[in-house]
């Protein structure tokens, strides 16, 4: 029997093979995807709390829209900044990510023991899960996309349908590095009870420095090129600028290349994260 | 279908002094000591095969199960199950095996159970026609149809069991781990759980590796025992044999006709009273002397010789492996 056994693979991680073979992942989306919106749908209220948090991007439209009352702030008037904030409270609903608290939960609890002994990497079902959650978020945001533009009739659209498919593009993107960053942030959780509390140092930071809080070709020019090539823009401040106009023809298929190196780059570190944690748990057991 | 050599698991685990002095003192230097989960076991078992995995708390049988299901890789020692090594949890590996843990669950909480078994029909890849049969068949043997719609967070616990049970065998594995299945259950739904699990290891000769600390469960359910406590291997054999070798005494329980004088009872010793009826502990050659005098000595009604509850034979068989291991599991690192 000893001889027949093939040898350990390597561990589990990232890549495809680790994923589960792409046809069992395709025949198994549909399902995921189901079973991750029937779970939405119990927690709606929950959801309601959450969209309610991400929601701060309404607050710093009402604080915008008086500093421009005066006068445009860069290329902002009344109408655009709030068309500005509009696009940011979008954006961080649909392309956000909220998996670290999953994974932390997950890997504290020893939660995680039984999705590891199923053939699809646990991190796919936290994917689908945050995908499935997005209509519902879509529903919340109708009414509160139709208000503002009723209190701001004036807004307008200022890409066509190209920019428009790249902004979706974009944000498909930047949801996909939020994933990758939260991965990277939970598996921390493998190896000590602080990994919140530092991911909360990268959110307090990318608050700042994503296009969040404010508009970032805002700030003066030194510190623009630095946050430029960051990755907190590219989460968020890529899809919202490409949305606004701020970028456009090959800025905003820069902006987009920009996004896939972070990807990239996210990819790998969450890659190595999930398989150093994971070789943790098998050393030390939950 | 399983194959374990020389399986070992050591942890290192920070060591602290009692008081502040020792948590100052370990703040500046960290002292380890390695702890000897399971040292150095080895056991096969067959296809088809019941076998209960005995051992106190701590003794390594969670451990073992871990290692034995790829959640835990082994320090040392070679590991075989439906021919793969479980390290690293291939796919076609997994399909082939299920764990079932008593005290933690894989069911979606707030949705019905049918959802879990939906998500665990795609993450396994079984086909619908398989899948939809082996559902019925489980909820037939378990009663469970009308529960699979209601929250699982709606269900008692034993309800929930059951449905782990579905959870975990929708794949049809060949290889069934469970780890305390009946942990918590009120004593009908251990027997439910009990002969659920036999019925099913009859109809598909799946390979059955149980803890319990329920011997009940054992009794029912496994003829072969294995037994471990300090991360070693006691005994593995029948549990008939288990018995035989530890349970060297046998109970003598004396039901009066009417409550003896203090005289009788001096008589009768050492029989002594004990939930309103004389017992006596005693080796299996004093029976007949304790039974004769008993029936000199006392106003005899009724008269029974028991052997011992098999708790009672794994808890000396425990301690007195405990008192022969002492503190040897660790060691300073």
């Amino acid at each position: 029997m000893t001889s027949a056994a093939p040898p350990a693979p390597a561990g589990p991680g990232l890549a495809p093979d680790d994923l589960g073979s792409w046809r069992h992942l395709l025949r198994a989306t549909p399902t995921l995807m189901r079973v991750a919106t029937a779970g939405m749908v119990a927690y709606r209220a929950e959801l309601l709390i959450w969209f309610l948090t991400a929601s701060l991007p309404v607050v710093m439209m009402l604080v915008w829209d008086r500093v421009a009352e005066e006068a445009p702030v860069g290329r902002f008037d009344q109408a655009s900044m709030a068309f500005y904030f509009l696009a940011v409270l979008v954006v961080r609903q649909l392309g956000g990510s909220w998996v670290i608290w999953e994974l932390n939960h997950a890997i504290r609890t020893g939660a995680l023991s039984p999705a590891l002994l199923r053939p699809i990497n646990p991190l796919v079902v936290y994917g689908a899960d945050s995908v499935a959650e997005k209509p519902m978020r879509v529903v919340l945001l109708v009414p509160l996309v139709l208000a503002v533009w009723a209190w701001r009739p004036e807004m307008t659209l200022p890409v066509g349908p190209g920019g428009l498919a790249l902004a979706v593009v974009s944000l498909a993107l930047g949801w996909l590095l939020n994933l990758l960053v939260q991965v990277a942030f939970g598996c921390l959780a493998f190896f000590f009870t602080q990994s919140l509390g530092l991911f909360g140092v990268w959110f307090g930071l990318w608050a700042l420095l994503s296009g969040y809080l404010f508009p970032l070709e805002l700030l003066p020019g030194g510190l623009r090129a630095l946050v430029h090539w960051l990755p907190f823009r590219a989460t968020l401040g890529v899809p919202v600028e490409i949305l606004t106009g701020g970028l456009r023809g090959a800025d905003a298929w820069a902006g987009v290349a920009l996004q896939v190196a972070w990807v990239v780059v996210a990819w790998a570190v969450a890659a190595f994260a999930w398989r150093r944690g994971v070789r943790h748990h098998e050393a030390v057991g939950a | 279908m399983i194959q374990v050599t020389g399986l070992t698991k050591h942890y290192r685990a920070p060591k602290k002094a009692p008081g502040l002095a020792g948590s100052l003192r370990s703040l500046w230097r960290r002292e380890w000591e390695t702890v000897k989960a399971v040292d150095g076991v080895s056991f096969s078992i067959a296809p088809g095969e019941r076998v209960g995995f005995l051992g106190p708390n701590g003794a390594g049988k969670t451990t073992t199960l871990k290692m034995l299901s790829g959640l835990l890789v082994p320090t040392a020692g070679e590991v075989v199950v439906a021919g793969h090594r479980p390290t690293g949890r291939a796919p076609a590996f997994l399909r082939r095996i299920t764990l079932v843990m008593g005290q933690k669950q894989q069911l979606l909480w707030d949705l019905p159970a049918r959802e879990t078994f939906e998500l665990n029909r795609a993450l396994f890849d079984i086909p619908r026609a398989g899948f939809q049969a082996t559902l019925a068949e489980l909820t037939d043997l378990l009663e469970l149809e009308a529960l699979l719609d209601r929250p699982v967070r709606n269900l008692s616990l034993g309800e929930r069991m059951k449905c782990e049970l579905v959870a975990a065998l929708l794949h049809r594995p060949d290889v069934l781990f469970l780890d305390e299945p009946t942990i918590g259950l009120d004593v009908r739904m251990q027997v439910v759980v009990r002969r659920f699990v036999e019925q099913w290891n009859r109809r598909t000769g799946a390979t059955v590796l149980l803890t319990s600390h329920y011997m009940a469960d054992i009794a029912a359910l496994c003829p072969r025992v294995i037994v471990i406590a300090g991360g070693r291997l006691r005994f593995d054999g029948p549990l008939a044999a288990l018995v035989a070798e530890h349970a060297n005494d046998r109970r003598v329980v004396v039901r009066t006709l009417r409550e003896p004088t203090p005289e009788e009872l001096a008589a009768a010793a050492p029989l002594a009273l004990e939930d309103g009826a004389l017992t006596a502990l005693v080796p299996a050659g004093a029976v007949k002397d304790t039974v004769d005098r008993a029936l000199r000595a006392l106003p005899v009604a009724d008269l029974t010789v028991e052997e011992p509850p098999l708790e009672d034979v794994i808890a000396r068989l425990f301690a007195a492996d405990g008192a022969a291991d002492g503190a040897g599991r660790a060691s300073p690192a």
